[in-house]
């Protein structure tokens, strides 16, 4: 006995090389939508991940002010702007705030870098704070340092690598010409603490001579109104505040228009493989006429030969969906770096992110465009009359 | 009037027009005839003479313009509605058995599973084992597992036979079944058809232009200019 | 920057900008930079006009461990360094040669090696002619504050016309020899540290170029 799914399946076993480049063009564009849902939501995991890694959700800093030691270099050390350290007090008694750290970042103009001198950047931050914000925080060697206003310096690893520093050594804050002895250096963290020294805020206050700071970093409870907290921050005079999830809000519209055309790419990647699958499946009805019409008179009703034909449709559809999600799967390593490539930028971790719901959204969205575009040859099969396709004989 | 006297299939006054423009050809003239249950009737004529268009009438194939059909005592058309593909397609599956010049077998299934092929359909009630029984009766049992690739012309037509009778029809139509055959196959089909006749009883109505062919049943209608002559 | 009734500027438009900044800024990946153990002039086509006057052109090319001998090359030139100590360089990572050219002949090399100092890390590089004998020499980067006593140009001139033969009659690791080495004055005797890592690495320079370069043309020092 032979069921009609059987008879679809052999059907589309006669022509082998024409059914063979139907499935990979239906894979070859399955690959491309699951890769690029799965990049729609490792993308915002990765970032999600790398904000979580700052430790702190939001900064205060002196309106003007280059928060960073990067721009701050790239400006040459000048229009640093300070606030109060009593606004962390303030601060730190709102109910959203979890916890709460003060730094100072600070340049020194070093004559003895590169040509003509450049500037280093220290971060002067609390032992008692700043560490607990960043939890996460591994140190290559040593530790953070022991005391409030010790003549220490824990250096971010490529810190460490460029001045050939190990634990135990000195370092010479430039222009003061302060000693530091180096206690800790960090792990490789891929964000810009690998090029930081940081140094006890009291002791950076001391060798600065002032005693304000530049930067507060605040950590708001899990459950908390960060909106609330925010507005009330840019109440307090002379601040600006930068939010992450701001920030996050920020790069992922940048990146929306870039996910739009993407996305797009991948429906019209499907569409025209369906035009494809479209074109396989009417070619071999057209082909098969005076046989259609045969089956009709072993007693085949219209709604058996659109079952048959619909059938071959689906079994494309699947197959080749199914090839290219296996092999998106295999390859996603490969598409993570192929989109890292085109990306400006991108977060640390895992990018293209593929689990089993989006598989078979994938193979949904594919078998249900491909039974779509099935209808026009399944029925026009159905329509076929035994009378002349038979007659057609001759 | 008997069971077995009830005639397999009775024609009376069966027309067919055809319009070409303001032309109209007139492929059927009022043909009546009769044919009984295990009669073996050839239909014989030249090119256009109207034989293939009776025979799709007499099978359902196509609506008559005007007369009547009447199939084991049931009344199909004359009714003056045309009826649609899905009425013909019912009536086809319970009454007949089709064998066609061109065997159309499919290339990618066995012997076995082309026999098969219209029980996916439609599977009348007692149908169980016939497809073996089938090709043991047609002699094509050692070759169930080949593909219609393997196997020749003449063993193709005895499968395409055994696929029109794995739903046991009433009657058996065959359009011109020799056609594509050389002449020893064509002797050993008009065997095959003749011994299902005589030991099975089947009603067959053949067309054919190979005369010798159709001198096997017995009773030979000649058709021309649409119009049925008994020789 | 659109402003609120009240004045302030509208939180969002001001966050943008800064965020989008920050969040690019936060996000330069640090690339491993091989500058790190490597050593390369800053501003090559400046420096090399500087300190080989009466060059039209210069090459740039590299040279590692890995590509000509592997770990007992290495060994050998930290033997012939006295041991300790040990080159701060795994074996794949490239040094920077710049060949330095006077139309179409060559005429010498400049060559920089980095070596820890009390501070920080010391960037130092020599003009080599054809026969190795050091035509300038320059410190790109030191750190401490006694580092203008040894980028001053009186501290440099000492090393002029010295070669590998001068620094093997003077041992770098004891601080003892004889020649003209023994007779570099030290600028800051606070220093010694930084004094005699200058000395060490001169002499790493000359035995790198040695063993890499020199030898490698037919021709000893």
């Amino acid at each position: 006995m032979i069921s009609r799914f059987q008879i679809a399946y052999k059907n589309l076993l006669r022509k082998k090389a024409r059914t063979l480049l139907t499935l990979v063009g239906i894979m070859l564009s399955s690959w491309v939508l699951v890769s690029l849902l799965g990049f729609n939501r490792g993308y915002e995991q990765a970032l999600n991940r790398d904000i979580d890694n700052m430790g702190y959700q939001l900064m205060v800093m002196a309106k003007g002010c280059p928060y960073e030691a990067a721009t701050m270099m790239l400006q040459g050390g000048a229009g640093l702007r300070y606030i109060e350290p009593s606004m962390v007090a303030e601060i730190a008694g709102r109910e959203e705030v979890e916890k709460i750290t003060p730094i100072l970042m600070q340049a020194f103009f070093d004559p003895d870098k590169g040509d003509g001198g450049g500037i280093a950047g220290y971060y002067g931050v609390e032992a008692a704070s700043y560490p607990a914000m960043k939890p996460f925080l591994r140190f290559h060697q040593g530790g953070w340092f022991q005391g409030e206003e010790a003549g220490e310096a824990v250096m971010g690893y490529e810190a460490a690598e460029l001045e050939q520093r190990v634990v135990g050594d000195m370092i010479m804050v430039p222009e003061k010409n302060v000693p530091l002895k180096v206690v800790g250096i960090l792990e490789r963290t891929g964000t810009q603490d690998d090029g930081t020294i940081f140094v006890p805020l009291k002791t950076l206050q001391k060798i600065a001579a002032i005693d304000k700071i530049t930067t507060i970093g605040i950590k708001t409870r899990k459950d908390a109104d960060s909106q609330k907290l925010e507005t009330a921050l840019y109440q307090l005079p002379d601040v600006q505040v930068v939010s992450f999830s701001q920030v996050k809000q920020t790069i992922m519209k940048l990146i929306a228009t870039a996910r739009v055309m993407v996305l797009s790419i991948a429906i019209i990647a499907i569409l025209i493989a369906m035009v494809g699958v479209v074109n396989t499946v009417l070619m071999s009805v057209l082909e098969r006429m005076q046989e259609i019409g045969i089956l009709k008179t072993m007693g085949a009703m219209p709604g058996d030969i659109f079952f048959l034909v619909w059938c071959e449709t689906l079994i494309l559809c699947a197959s080749g969906g199914v090839a290219g999600i296996g092999l998106a799967l295999v390859f996603s390593r490969l598409s993570d770096l192929l989109v890292r490539r085109i990306l400006p930028y991108a977060p640390g971790g895992e990018l293209v992110d593929i689990d089993l719901k989006l598989a078979l959204l994938t193979l949904a969205v594919v078998v249900v465009v491909g039974l779509l575009s099935g209808i026009y040859p399944a029925w026009k099969a159905g329509r076929v009359r035994p009378l002349e396709s038979i007659r057609s004989e001759g | 009037m008997s069971a077995e006297n009830v005639a397999a299939l009775e024609a009376r006054g069966l027309s067919r027009l055809y319009r070409r423009g303001s032309e109209e050809i007139r492929a059927l003239d009022g043909v009546s005839l009769q044919i009984k249950r295990g009669e073996f009737v050839s239909f014989m004529g030249p090119s256009g003479s109207g034989k293939t268009t009776l025979v799709n009438l007499l099978g359902c194939l196509d609506n008559p313009s005007s007369g009547e059909l009447h199939l084991a005592g049931r009344a199909i058309f004359g009714s003056g509605k045309n009826l649609d593909e899905r009425a013909l397609t019912r009536i086809r599956r319970e009454l007949f058995g089709y064998v066609f010049q061109n065997f159309h077998l499919v290339p990618t299934l066995t012997v076995r599973e082309n026999v098969a092929l219209p029980l996916a359909f439609y599977r009348k009630p007692g149908t169980e084992g016939e497809v073996e029984r089938l090709l043991g009766l047609l002699g094509m049992a050692h070759r169930m597992n080949h593909l219609p690739g393997q196997i020749s012309g003449g063993e193709m037509q005895r499968v395409c036979i055994a696929r029109a009778l794995v739903n046991r029809p009433e009657i058996l139509l065959a359009d011109e079944p020799t056609g594509n055959l050389d002449s020893k196959r064509s002797v050993e089909i008009g065997e095959v058809l003749q011994e299902l006749n005589r030991e099975a009883g089947l009603t067959i109505v053949m067309v054919t232009h190979n005369p010798s062919l159709g001198r096997l049943g017995g009773r030979m209608i000649e058709i021309r200019d649409g119009k049925a002559y008994e020789s | 920057m659109t402003s609120a009734a009240n004045g302030k500027p509208a939180p969002f438009s001001g966050r943008f900008v800064i965020g989008t900044v920050l969040l690019l800024l936060l996000h330069l990946e640090a690339l491993p930079a091989p500058a790190a153990v490597n050593c390369e002039l800053n501003y090559p086509s400046r420096d090399v006009a500087r300190l080989f006057p009466g060059s039209t052109g210069f090459k740039t090319s590299y040279f590692s461990f890995g590509q000509r001998g592997g770990a007992p090359l290495l060994r050998k030139v930290e033997a012939r360094l006295g041991g300790a100590p040990a080159l701060y360089a795994p074996l794949d990572v490239p040094y920077t040669l710049y060949e330095i050219y006077q139309g179409d002949k060559k005429i010498g090399y400049i060559h920089g090696v980095n070596q820890k100092g009390q501070f920080g890390v010391i960037e130092s590089f020599v003009s080599l002619d054809l026969k190795g004998t050091i035509k300038a020499f320059y410190i790109q980067r030191i750190a401490g504050q006694w580092a203008r006593k040894f980028t001053s140009p009186q501290f440099g001139r000492q090393f002029l016309e010295l070669g590998l033969k001068d620094f093997q009659r003077y041992d770098t690791v004891s601080g003892k020899g004889t020649g003209k080495v023994a007779a570099i004055g030290n600028p800051a005797p606070e220093a010694a540290t930084d004094f005699y890592g200058l000395l060490r690495a001169v002499k790493k320079n000359l035995v790198l170029m040695d063993e890499f370069v020199y030898s490698a043309e037919g021709g000893r020092q």
